[in-house]
Protein backbone atom coordinates (compact mmCIF):
# COMPACT_ATOMS: atom_id res chain seq x y z
CA UNK A 1 0.00 0.00 0.00
CA UNK A 2 2.59 2.11 0.94
CA UNK A 3 4.79 1.69 -1.93
CA UNK A 4 1.50 2.36 -4.41
CA UNK A 5 1.17 5.52 -2.74
CA UNK A 6 4.76 6.25 -3.46
CA UNK A 7 4.56 5.69 -7.04
CA UNK A 8 1.50 7.99 -7.30
CA UNK A 9 3.20 10.40 -5.41
CA UNK A 10 6.61 10.85 -7.02
CA UNK A 11 4.50 10.40 -10.33
CA UNK A 12 1.97 13.22 -9.57
CA UNK A 13 4.55 15.97 -8.27
CA UNK A 14 7.48 14.80 -10.99
CA UNK A 15 4.81 15.50 -13.58
CA UNK A 16 3.67 18.49 -11.78
CA UNK A 17 7.12 20.35 -11.14
CA UNK A 18 7.46 19.20 -15.34
CA UNK A 19 4.56 21.66 -16.17
CA UNK A 20 5.48 24.77 -13.45
CA UNK A 21 9.11 24.63 -15.16
CA UNK A 22 7.50 24.36 -18.77
CA UNK A 23 5.37 26.85 -17.92
CA UNK A 24 7.88 29.20 -15.80
CA UNK A 25 8.47 32.27 -17.94
CA UNK A 26 4.93 32.99 -17.81
CA UNK A 27 4.89 33.97 -14.02
CA UNK A 28 7.57 36.62 -14.70
CA UNK A 29 6.94 40.16 -13.51
CA UNK A 30 5.73 41.46 -16.69
CA UNK A 31 7.78 44.90 -16.31
CA UNK A 32 10.44 45.96 -13.86
CA UNK A 33 8.47 45.52 -10.41
CA UNK A 34 8.76 48.45 -7.51
CA UNK A 35 8.94 47.63 -4.21
CA UNK A 36 4.94 48.73 -3.76
CA UNK A 37 3.62 45.94 -6.27
CA UNK A 38 0.68 46.94 -5.95
CA UNK A 39 -0.55 43.46 -7.51
CA UNK A 40 1.44 41.59 -5.15
CA UNK A 41 -0.87 38.54 -5.54
CA UNK A 42 -0.47 38.67 -9.41
CA UNK A 43 3.28 37.70 -9.89
CA UNK A 44 4.94 38.05 -6.60
CA UNK A 45 2.90 35.26 -4.37
CA UNK A 46 3.23 32.89 -6.95
CA UNK A 47 6.86 33.13 -7.54
CA UNK A 48 7.18 32.60 -3.87
CA UNK A 49 4.83 29.48 -3.94
CA UNK A 50 7.18 28.11 -6.64
CA UNK A 51 10.00 28.68 -4.46
CA UNK A 52 8.72 27.01 -1.99
CA UNK A 53 7.57 23.90 -3.73
CA UNK A 54 11.62 24.07 -5.27
CA UNK A 55 12.69 24.51 -1.62
CA UNK A 56 10.96 21.53 -0.84
CA UNK A 57 12.02 19.07 -3.40
CA UNK A 58 16.05 20.45 -2.34
CA UNK A 59 15.52 20.06 0.88
CA UNK A 60 13.55 16.49 0.49
CA UNK A 61 16.41 15.13 -1.76
CA UNK A 62 14.02 12.23 -3.33
CA UNK A 63 13.81 13.78 -6.69
CA UNK A 64 16.16 12.23 -9.37
CA UNK A 65 19.19 13.89 -10.63
CA UNK A 66 17.11 15.75 -13.47
CA UNK A 67 14.12 17.13 -11.33
CA UNK A 68 16.98 18.73 -8.74
CA UNK A 69 18.00 20.54 -12.01
CA UNK A 70 14.95 21.30 -12.59
CA UNK A 71 13.88 22.63 -9.19
CA UNK A 72 17.48 24.01 -8.61
CA UNK A 73 16.38 26.11 -12.03
CA UNK A 74 13.48 27.57 -10.90
CA UNK A 75 14.69 28.96 -7.49
CA UNK A 76 17.48 30.31 -9.48
CA UNK A 77 15.03 32.34 -12.16
CA UNK A 78 12.40 33.24 -9.10
CA UNK A 79 15.19 34.60 -7.35
CA UNK A 80 16.07 36.40 -9.74
CA UNK A 81 12.92 37.92 -10.23
CA UNK A 82 13.34 39.12 -6.91
CA UNK A 83 16.58 41.13 -7.90
CA UNK A 84 18.73 38.64 -6.16
CA UNK A 85 16.43 39.54 -2.82
CA UNK A 86 16.78 43.18 -3.58
CA UNK A 87 13.27 43.54 -4.16
CA UNK A 88 12.42 41.76 -0.85
CA UNK A 89 14.82 44.26 0.61
CA UNK A 90 13.33 47.27 -0.94
CA UNK A 91 10.07 46.28 -0.14
CA UNK A 92 10.62 45.28 4.03
CA UNK A 93 12.39 48.82 4.25
CA UNK A 94 9.56 50.59 2.94
CA UNK A 95 6.96 48.46 4.91
CA UNK A 96 8.65 47.77 7.93
CA UNK A 97 5.35 45.76 9.42
CA UNK A 98 4.36 43.67 6.57
CA UNK A 99 5.85 39.95 6.91
CA UNK A 100 5.31 39.02 2.67
CA UNK A 101 9.00 39.55 2.23
CA UNK A 102 10.07 37.54 5.52
CA UNK A 103 8.01 35.21 4.65
CA UNK A 104 8.84 34.95 0.46
CA UNK A 105 12.47 35.05 1.45
CA UNK A 106 12.57 31.82 3.70
CA UNK A 107 11.76 29.92 0.84
CA UNK A 108 14.88 30.99 -0.65
CA UNK A 109 17.26 31.34 2.42
CA UNK A 110 15.70 27.69 3.19
CA UNK A 111 17.90 26.57 -0.17
CA UNK A 112 20.65 28.72 0.61
CA UNK A 113 20.48 32.10 -0.54
CA UNK A 114 21.03 35.04 1.35
CA UNK A 115 21.02 38.58 1.47
CA UNK A 116 23.01 40.37 3.95
CA UNK A 117 20.88 43.67 4.03
CA UNK A 118 17.59 42.15 4.67
CA UNK A 119 19.33 39.44 6.99
CA UNK A 120 19.57 42.63 8.93
CA UNK A 121 16.94 44.23 8.37
CA UNK A 122 14.47 41.20 9.47
CA UNK A 123 16.85 40.65 12.32
CA UNK A 124 15.87 43.96 13.68
CA UNK A 125 12.22 43.86 12.86
CA UNK A 126 12.32 40.40 14.98
CA UNK A 127 13.58 42.30 17.88
CA UNK A 128 10.99 44.91 16.94
CA UNK A 129 8.33 42.26 17.16
CA UNK A 130 5.32 43.48 15.49
CA UNK A 131 3.82 43.22 12.22
CA UNK A 132 0.53 43.94 10.91
CA UNK A 133 -3.17 42.43 12.53
CA UNK A 134 -3.31 39.20 11.34
CA UNK A 135 -5.30 36.05 12.08
CA UNK A 136 -3.67 33.28 13.92
CA UNK A 137 -2.31 30.94 11.47
CA UNK A 138 -0.62 33.70 9.60
CA UNK A 139 1.14 34.45 12.79
CA UNK A 140 2.63 30.64 12.61
CA UNK A 141 3.88 31.63 9.27
CA UNK A 142 5.81 34.80 10.16
CA UNK A 143 7.25 32.76 12.79
CA UNK A 144 8.39 29.78 11.08
CA UNK A 145 9.64 32.12 8.43
CA UNK A 146 11.54 33.54 11.10
CA UNK A 147 12.57 30.07 12.30
CA UNK A 148 13.58 29.08 8.78
CA UNK A 149 15.73 32.41 8.13
CA UNK A 150 17.37 32.38 11.50
CA UNK A 151 16.26 35.91 13.18
CA UNK A 152 14.76 36.62 16.70
CA UNK A 153 14.16 34.17 19.54
CA UNK A 154 12.18 30.92 18.94
CA UNK A 155 8.39 31.50 19.36
CA UNK A 156 6.18 30.05 21.58
CA UNK A 157 4.93 27.56 19.16
CA UNK A 158 1.91 25.86 21.97
CA UNK A 159 0.50 29.10 22.29
CA UNK A 160 0.05 30.62 18.53
CA UNK A 161 -1.42 26.63 17.72
CA UNK A 162 -4.18 27.12 20.40
CA UNK A 163 -4.91 30.37 19.20
CA UNK A 164 -5.93 29.24 16.06
CA UNK A 165 -8.76 27.32 14.85
CA UNK A 166 -7.11 24.48 14.98
CA UNK A 167 -5.48 24.15 17.56
CA UNK A 168 -8.91 24.37 19.19
CA UNK A 169 -9.91 21.26 18.02
CA UNK A 170 -13.30 21.96 17.48
CA UNK A 171 -16.02 19.60 16.12
CA UNK A 172 -14.87 18.29 12.90
CA UNK A 173 -18.04 19.45 11.50
CA UNK A 174 -17.71 22.81 12.00
CA UNK A 175 -15.25 23.48 9.44
CA UNK A 176 -15.93 25.02 6.19
CA UNK A 177 -13.42 25.86 3.27
CA UNK A 178 -11.69 28.93 4.05
CA UNK A 179 -11.14 27.53 7.56
CA UNK A 180 -9.92 24.14 5.94
CA UNK A 181 -7.22 26.05 4.20
CA UNK A 182 -6.60 27.39 7.76
CA UNK A 183 -6.14 24.17 8.89
CA UNK A 184 -3.53 23.19 6.78
CA UNK A 185 -1.56 26.08 6.91
CA UNK A 186 -1.19 26.23 10.75
CA UNK A 187 -0.32 22.10 10.11
CA UNK A 188 2.49 23.24 7.27
CA UNK A 189 4.00 26.36 9.72
CA UNK A 190 4.01 24.26 12.92
CA UNK A 191 5.72 21.64 11.36
CA UNK A 192 7.51 23.85 9.09
CA UNK A 193 6.50 21.66 5.95
CA UNK A 194 6.72 18.52 7.53
CA UNK A 195 10.39 18.76 8.39
CA UNK A 196 9.34 18.86 12.20
CA UNK A 197 6.26 16.30 12.71
CA UNK A 198 7.07 15.57 16.17
CA UNK A 199 5.86 19.18 17.13
CA UNK A 200 2.32 18.73 16.72
CA UNK A 201 0.84 17.75 20.05
CA UNK A 202 -0.47 14.54 20.21
CA UNK A 203 -4.09 15.80 20.31
CA UNK A 204 -3.79 17.72 17.44
CA UNK A 205 -2.04 15.11 15.55
CA UNK A 206 -4.73 12.54 16.87
CA UNK A 207 -7.26 14.69 15.66
CA UNK A 208 -6.37 15.08 12.19
CA UNK A 209 -5.60 11.60 12.09
CA UNK A 210 -9.22 11.33 12.42
CA UNK A 211 -10.68 13.96 10.59
CA UNK A 212 -8.34 14.70 7.22
CA UNK A 213 -9.90 11.41 5.65
CA UNK A 214 -13.60 13.26 5.82
CA UNK A 215 -12.23 16.83 4.85
CA UNK A 216 -10.57 14.92 1.71
CA UNK A 217 -13.29 12.54 0.71
CA UNK A 218 -15.71 15.96 1.24
CA UNK A 219 -14.05 18.30 -0.71
CA UNK A 220 -12.81 15.27 -3.52
CA UNK A 221 -16.73 14.86 -3.95
CA UNK A 222 -17.10 18.64 -4.86
CA UNK A 223 -13.58 18.67 -6.83
CA UNK A 224 -11.69 20.97 -5.07
CA UNK A 225 -8.42 19.60 -6.03
CA UNK A 226 -6.22 22.44 -4.82
CA UNK A 227 -7.35 21.93 -1.26
CA UNK A 228 -7.57 18.06 -1.45
CA UNK A 229 -3.69 18.14 -2.23
CA UNK A 230 -3.27 20.64 0.58
CA UNK A 231 -5.30 18.64 3.07
CA UNK A 232 -2.91 15.48 1.54
CA UNK A 233 0.20 17.29 2.64
CA UNK A 234 -1.13 18.01 6.05
CA UNK A 235 -1.62 14.12 6.05
CA UNK A 236 2.32 14.03 5.43
CA UNK A 237 2.66 16.54 8.55
CA UNK A 238 1.68 14.01 10.98
CA UNK A 239 3.89 12.13 13.55
CA UNK A 240 2.86 9.18 11.86
CA UNK A 241 1.72 10.33 8.10
CA UNK A 242 -1.60 9.54 6.64
CA UNK A 243 -1.87 8.25 3.53
CA UNK A 244 -4.29 6.36 1.38
CA UNK A 245 -3.80 5.22 -1.87
CA UNK A 246 -7.52 5.90 -2.81
CA UNK A 247 -7.00 9.63 -1.97
CA UNK A 248 -4.17 9.59 -4.19
CA UNK A 249 -5.62 7.94 -7.16
CA UNK A 250 -8.46 10.29 -7.04
CA UNK A 251 -6.09 13.26 -7.47
CA UNK A 252 -3.83 11.80 -9.87
CA UNK A 253 -6.79 10.70 -12.00
CA UNK A 254 -7.65 14.68 -12.43
CA UNK A 255 -3.70 15.36 -13.67
CA UNK A 256 -3.78 16.28 -17.00
CA UNK A 257 -1.65 14.44 -19.66
CA UNK A 258 0.73 17.55 -19.71
CA UNK A 259 1.12 17.59 -15.76
CA UNK A 260 -0.98 19.90 -15.29
CA UNK A 261 -3.25 19.60 -11.76
CA UNK A 262 -6.25 20.88 -12.17
CA UNK A 263 -7.27 23.82 -9.07
CA UNK A 264 -11.07 22.53 -8.73
CA UNK A 265 -13.92 20.50 -11.13
CA UNK A 266 -14.27 23.98 -13.68
CA UNK A 267 -13.33 23.10 -16.95
CA UNK A 268 -9.77 24.11 -17.74
CA UNK A 269 -9.19 27.39 -20.33
CA UNK A 270 -7.26 26.65 -23.30
CA UNK A 271 -5.68 29.53 -23.35
CA UNK A 272 -1.88 29.12 -22.23
CA UNK A 273 -1.11 32.17 -20.05
CA UNK A 274 -4.66 31.51 -18.14
CA UNK A 275 -4.48 28.04 -17.59
CA UNK A 276 -1.13 28.83 -16.07
CA UNK A 277 -2.58 31.67 -13.79
CA UNK A 278 -5.62 29.41 -12.77
CA UNK A 279 -3.49 26.46 -11.84
CA UNK A 280 -0.12 27.08 -11.18
CA UNK A 281 -0.99 27.13 -7.24
CA UNK A 282 -2.03 23.46 -7.44
CA UNK A 283 0.95 22.66 -9.49
CA UNK A 284 2.73 23.83 -6.12
CA UNK A 285 0.68 21.58 -4.08
CA UNK A 286 0.82 18.69 -6.34
CA UNK A 287 4.77 18.80 -6.28
CA UNK A 288 5.59 19.61 -2.05
CA UNK A 289 2.52 16.41 -1.50
CA UNK A 290 4.06 14.32 -3.78
CA UNK A 291 8.02 15.31 -2.46
CA UNK A 292 6.76 14.97 1.26
CA UNK A 293 5.15 11.42 0.52
CA UNK A 294 7.96 10.09 -1.29
CA UNK A 295 10.10 11.84 1.67
CA UNK A 296 8.31 10.62 4.66
CA UNK A 297 6.81 7.28 3.25
CA UNK A 298 10.38 6.24 1.72
CA UNK A 299 12.16 7.00 5.41
CA UNK A 300 9.40 4.13 7.16
CA UNK A 301 10.10 1.69 4.41
CA UNK B 1 -59.93 16.20 0.41
CA UNK B 2 -60.14 16.37 -3.24
CA UNK B 3 -62.99 18.53 -5.09
CA UNK B 4 -65.33 15.71 -5.43
CA UNK B 5 -65.11 15.20 -1.69
CA UNK B 6 -62.79 11.35 -2.18
CA UNK B 7 -60.05 10.93 0.00
CA UNK B 8 -56.70 11.52 -0.93
CA UNK B 9 -55.13 8.57 -2.00
CA UNK B 10 -52.25 8.67 0.55
CA UNK B 11 -48.50 7.63 -0.13
CA UNK B 12 -46.71 5.80 1.41
CA UNK B 13 -44.17 8.22 1.95
CA UNK B 14 -46.50 10.53 3.48
CA UNK B 15 -48.03 7.68 5.27
CA UNK B 16 -44.54 6.95 6.61
CA UNK B 17 -44.47 10.54 7.64
CA UNK B 18 -47.69 10.85 9.22
CA UNK B 19 -46.98 7.86 11.10
CA UNK B 20 -43.08 9.15 12.32
CA UNK B 21 -45.13 12.20 13.54
CA UNK B 22 -47.40 9.66 15.72
CA UNK B 23 -44.39 8.13 17.15
CA UNK B 24 -42.73 11.55 18.02
CA UNK B 25 -45.85 12.67 19.79
CA UNK B 26 -45.87 9.52 21.87
CA UNK B 27 -42.23 10.00 23.13
CA UNK B 28 -42.83 13.28 23.83
CA UNK B 29 -45.76 11.89 25.91
CA UNK B 30 -48.28 13.23 23.53
CA UNK B 31 -50.80 10.14 23.32
CA UNK B 32 -50.06 7.13 21.93
CA UNK B 33 -48.65 5.51 17.96
CA UNK B 34 -52.11 4.31 17.45
CA UNK B 35 -51.40 2.50 14.57
CA UNK B 36 -54.44 0.19 14.53
CA UNK B 37 -56.32 3.12 14.13
CA UNK B 38 -54.20 4.71 11.38
CA UNK B 39 -55.12 1.51 9.48
CA UNK B 40 -58.48 1.85 10.44
CA UNK B 41 -59.06 5.49 9.64
CA UNK B 42 -57.66 5.61 5.87
CA UNK B 43 -58.74 4.63 2.47
CA UNK B 44 -55.58 3.47 1.71
CA UNK B 45 -54.67 1.24 4.67
CA UNK B 46 -51.96 -1.12 2.51
CA UNK B 47 -50.36 2.22 2.48
CA UNK B 48 -50.32 2.28 6.06
CA UNK B 49 -49.32 -0.96 6.93
CA UNK B 50 -46.49 -0.66 4.11
CA UNK B 51 -45.69 2.40 6.13
CA UNK B 52 -45.23 0.83 9.45
CA UNK B 53 -42.63 -1.51 7.29
CA UNK B 54 -40.30 1.82 6.61
CA UNK B 55 -40.78 2.86 10.54
CA UNK B 56 -39.92 -0.31 11.12
CA UNK B 57 -38.77 -1.06 15.08
CA UNK B 58 -38.86 2.77 15.78
CA UNK B 59 -42.68 1.90 16.00
CA UNK B 60 -41.92 0.74 19.34
CA UNK B 61 -39.98 3.47 20.99
CA UNK B 62 -42.37 4.33 23.30
CA UNK B 63 -42.11 0.92 24.89
CA UNK B 64 -39.11 0.44 24.59
CA UNK B 65 -37.89 4.23 25.58
CA UNK B 66 -40.70 4.70 28.12
CA UNK B 67 -41.33 1.48 29.02
CA UNK B 68 -45.07 1.90 27.58
CA UNK B 69 -47.60 -0.67 27.16
CA UNK B 70 -48.30 -1.90 23.40
CA UNK B 71 -51.54 -1.87 22.05
CA UNK B 72 -52.59 -5.69 20.92
CA UNK B 73 -54.43 -3.71 18.21
CA UNK B 74 -50.88 -2.18 17.37
CA UNK B 75 -49.09 -5.24 17.78
CA UNK B 76 -51.66 -7.02 15.10
CA UNK B 77 -51.09 -4.28 12.67
CA UNK B 78 -47.56 -5.00 12.37
CA UNK B 79 -48.62 -8.69 12.38
CA UNK B 80 -51.01 -7.86 9.33
CA UNK B 81 -47.73 -5.48 7.49
CA UNK B 82 -45.87 -8.61 7.40
CA UNK B 83 -48.81 -10.73 6.23
CA UNK B 84 -49.21 -7.99 3.26
CA UNK B 85 -45.57 -7.22 2.50
CA UNK B 86 -43.53 -10.68 3.90
CA UNK B 87 -40.26 -10.13 5.03
CA UNK B 88 -36.97 -10.79 3.37
CA UNK B 89 -35.64 -13.55 4.86
CA UNK B 90 -32.62 -14.50 2.18
CA UNK B 91 -31.26 -11.07 0.67
CA UNK B 92 -30.01 -11.39 -2.53
CA UNK B 93 -28.98 -7.64 -3.31
CA UNK B 94 -27.84 -4.51 -1.43
CA UNK B 95 -31.52 -3.07 -0.80
CA UNK B 96 -32.89 -6.48 0.34
CA UNK B 97 -30.22 -7.28 2.67
CA UNK B 98 -31.01 -3.38 4.21
CA UNK B 99 -34.50 -4.86 4.36
CA UNK B 100 -34.41 -7.89 5.96
CA UNK B 101 -32.37 -6.37 8.42
CA UNK B 102 -35.10 -3.65 9.45
CA UNK B 103 -37.55 -6.36 8.79
CA UNK B 104 -35.84 -8.88 11.58
CA UNK B 105 -35.92 -5.98 14.26
CA UNK B 106 -39.40 -5.05 13.97
CA UNK B 107 -40.39 -8.77 14.24
CA UNK B 108 -37.88 -9.03 16.80
CA UNK B 109 -39.26 -6.03 19.49
CA UNK B 110 -42.55 -7.33 18.40
CA UNK B 111 -42.27 -10.53 19.53
CA UNK B 112 -40.64 -10.09 22.99
CA UNK B 113 -42.99 -7.23 23.73
CA UNK B 114 -45.84 -9.83 22.99
CA UNK B 115 -44.30 -12.82 24.24
CA UNK B 116 -43.80 -15.05 20.78
CA UNK B 117 -41.15 -16.88 19.46
CA UNK B 118 -38.49 -14.72 18.21
CA UNK B 119 -37.83 -14.41 14.26
CA UNK B 120 -35.20 -16.02 12.36
CA UNK B 121 -31.76 -13.77 12.17
CA UNK B 122 -31.10 -13.30 8.41
CA UNK B 123 -29.02 -15.12 6.17
CA UNK B 124 -26.64 -12.16 5.80
CA UNK B 125 -23.17 -13.02 7.33
CA UNK B 126 -21.84 -9.48 7.02
CA UNK B 127 -25.20 -7.24 7.77
CA UNK B 128 -21.98 -4.15 7.45
CA UNK B 129 -18.97 -4.45 5.07
CA UNK B 130 -15.59 -3.44 6.53
CA UNK B 131 -15.58 0.06 7.81
CA UNK B 132 -11.96 0.89 6.16
CA UNK B 133 -14.02 1.92 3.43
CA UNK B 134 -15.82 4.31 5.95
CA UNK B 135 -18.12 6.28 3.48
CA UNK B 136 -20.15 3.30 2.18
CA UNK B 137 -20.07 1.69 5.62
CA UNK B 138 -21.77 4.74 7.06
CA UNK B 139 -24.40 4.93 4.27
CA UNK B 140 -25.14 1.26 4.93
CA UNK B 141 -25.03 2.07 8.68
CA UNK B 142 -27.56 4.90 8.27
CA UNK B 143 -29.92 2.52 6.09
CA UNK B 144 -29.53 0.35 9.28
CA UNK B 145 -30.09 3.20 11.65
CA UNK B 146 -34.07 1.56 13.07
CA UNK B 147 -31.96 -1.15 14.78
CA UNK B 148 -30.02 1.80 16.69
CA UNK B 149 -32.40 0.82 19.78
CA UNK B 150 -31.86 -0.46 22.96
CA UNK B 151 -33.36 -4.44 22.67
CA UNK B 152 -32.89 -4.84 19.04
CA UNK B 153 -28.93 -6.19 19.84
CA UNK B 154 -27.69 -8.87 16.52
CA UNK B 155 -25.38 -8.77 14.75
CA UNK B 156 -25.72 -5.45 13.13
CA UNK B 157 -25.48 -3.76 16.34
CA UNK B 158 -22.06 -5.51 16.95
CA UNK B 159 -20.98 -4.98 13.48
CA UNK B 160 -21.41 -1.05 14.39
CA UNK B 161 -19.99 -1.24 18.00
CA UNK B 162 -16.51 -2.50 15.82
CA UNK B 163 -17.02 1.06 13.86
CA UNK B 164 -17.16 3.53 16.22
CA UNK B 165 -14.40 5.67 13.83
CA UNK B 166 -16.49 4.82 10.86
CA UNK B 167 -19.04 5.83 12.23
CA UNK B 168 -18.33 9.11 13.55
CA UNK B 169 -16.53 10.24 10.18
CA UNK B 170 -19.98 9.52 8.54
CA UNK B 171 -21.60 11.99 10.57
CA UNK B 172 -19.14 14.09 9.94
CA UNK B 173 -19.53 13.22 6.07
CA UNK B 174 -23.03 13.83 6.34
CA UNK B 175 -23.14 17.02 8.11
CA UNK B 176 -20.72 18.60 5.74
CA UNK B 177 -23.25 17.44 2.68
CA UNK B 178 -25.94 19.35 4.50
CA UNK B 179 -27.34 15.98 4.40
CA UNK B 180 -29.20 16.10 8.02
CA UNK B 181 -31.22 13.04 7.57
CA UNK B 182 -28.39 10.63 7.27
CA UNK B 183 -26.76 12.70 10.24
CA UNK B 184 -29.18 11.72 12.35
CA UNK B 185 -29.71 8.51 11.71
CA UNK B 186 -25.98 8.22 12.16
CA UNK B 187 -26.47 10.08 15.48
CA UNK B 188 -28.22 7.72 16.43
CA UNK B 189 -25.91 5.12 16.27
CA UNK B 190 -23.38 7.02 17.88
CA UNK B 191 -26.19 7.89 21.02
CA UNK B 192 -26.85 4.12 20.83
CA UNK B 193 -23.09 3.31 21.74
CA UNK B 194 -22.04 6.10 23.94
CA UNK B 195 -24.94 4.16 26.41
CA UNK B 196 -22.95 0.89 26.01
CA UNK B 197 -19.49 2.75 26.65
CA UNK B 198 -18.19 2.78 23.51
CA UNK B 199 -17.52 6.49 22.45
CA UNK B 200 -17.64 8.25 19.47
CA UNK B 201 -15.26 10.97 19.10
CA UNK B 202 -17.47 13.26 19.08
CA UNK B 203 -19.48 15.93 21.37
CA UNK B 204 -22.92 14.33 20.83
CA UNK B 205 -25.16 16.65 22.38
CA UNK B 206 -23.75 19.37 20.21
CA UNK B 207 -23.71 16.93 17.47
CA UNK B 208 -27.91 16.39 17.78
CA UNK B 209 -28.31 20.05 18.93
CA UNK B 210 -26.97 21.01 15.37
CA UNK B 211 -28.78 18.13 13.88
CA UNK B 212 -32.01 19.96 15.60
CA UNK B 213 -31.30 23.73 14.41
CA UNK B 214 -30.21 23.13 10.69
CA UNK B 215 -31.93 19.77 9.91
CA UNK B 216 -35.61 20.89 9.18
CA UNK B 217 -38.94 19.91 10.57
CA UNK B 218 -38.86 16.36 8.66
CA UNK B 219 -41.34 14.06 11.42
CA UNK B 220 -38.87 11.24 10.80
CA UNK B 221 -35.45 12.69 10.96
CA UNK B 222 -37.18 14.61 14.26
CA UNK B 223 -38.09 11.22 15.41
CA UNK B 224 -34.16 10.07 14.88
CA UNK B 225 -33.26 12.76 16.71
CA UNK B 226 -36.09 12.52 19.54
CA UNK B 227 -34.59 8.63 19.86
CA UNK B 228 -31.08 9.31 19.91
CA UNK B 229 -31.79 11.82 23.13
CA UNK B 230 -33.43 9.58 24.74
CA UNK B 231 -30.79 7.12 24.07
CA UNK B 232 -28.40 9.43 25.28
CA UNK B 233 -30.19 10.67 28.55
CA UNK B 234 -28.80 13.46 30.65
CA UNK B 235 -25.30 13.63 28.52
CA UNK B 236 -28.22 14.99 25.66
CA UNK B 237 -28.59 18.14 27.55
Amino acid sequence: MTAQVVRTAHELSSRALDWLFAHHELGAFPSDPTADLPDADKVYKPLGEVALAASMVLREGVAGRTRLAVARELLEFAWRQMYEGNLLYERQLRHSLITDPLETYAHFSRSGYRHEALDELLTHNAAVNTTTEMVPNRRMAVANARRVVGVGPDADWSALLRATWLGGTPPPWAIDWMTAYHATHTVFHHTDWGARPELLPADVAEYLATWLPVWIEVWAEVRQWDLVGELLIVGLCLPEPHCDPREWERLATEQHADGLVPRDGDPVPEDRARRFDDNQHTAVVAVIAGTLAVSRLLDRA
Amino acid sequence: MQSDGSLVRTSLADAATALARHVLDALDGVGEVGLADCVDSRSDATAVLGAARLIGADLFAPQVLLGRALDPRDAESVIDSFAVFPPVIEPVTPEQRVRAWRDWATARLLARLVGTAEPAVPVDNTPLDAHDDWPRWSVRAAQLSSLALPGVGGPVVEAVRCGRQALARGVTRALLRRDHVTAARLARWAALLAGTGVEVPLDLALLLEHIRLHGGAGPRMLLDLAIARHVLGPRAA
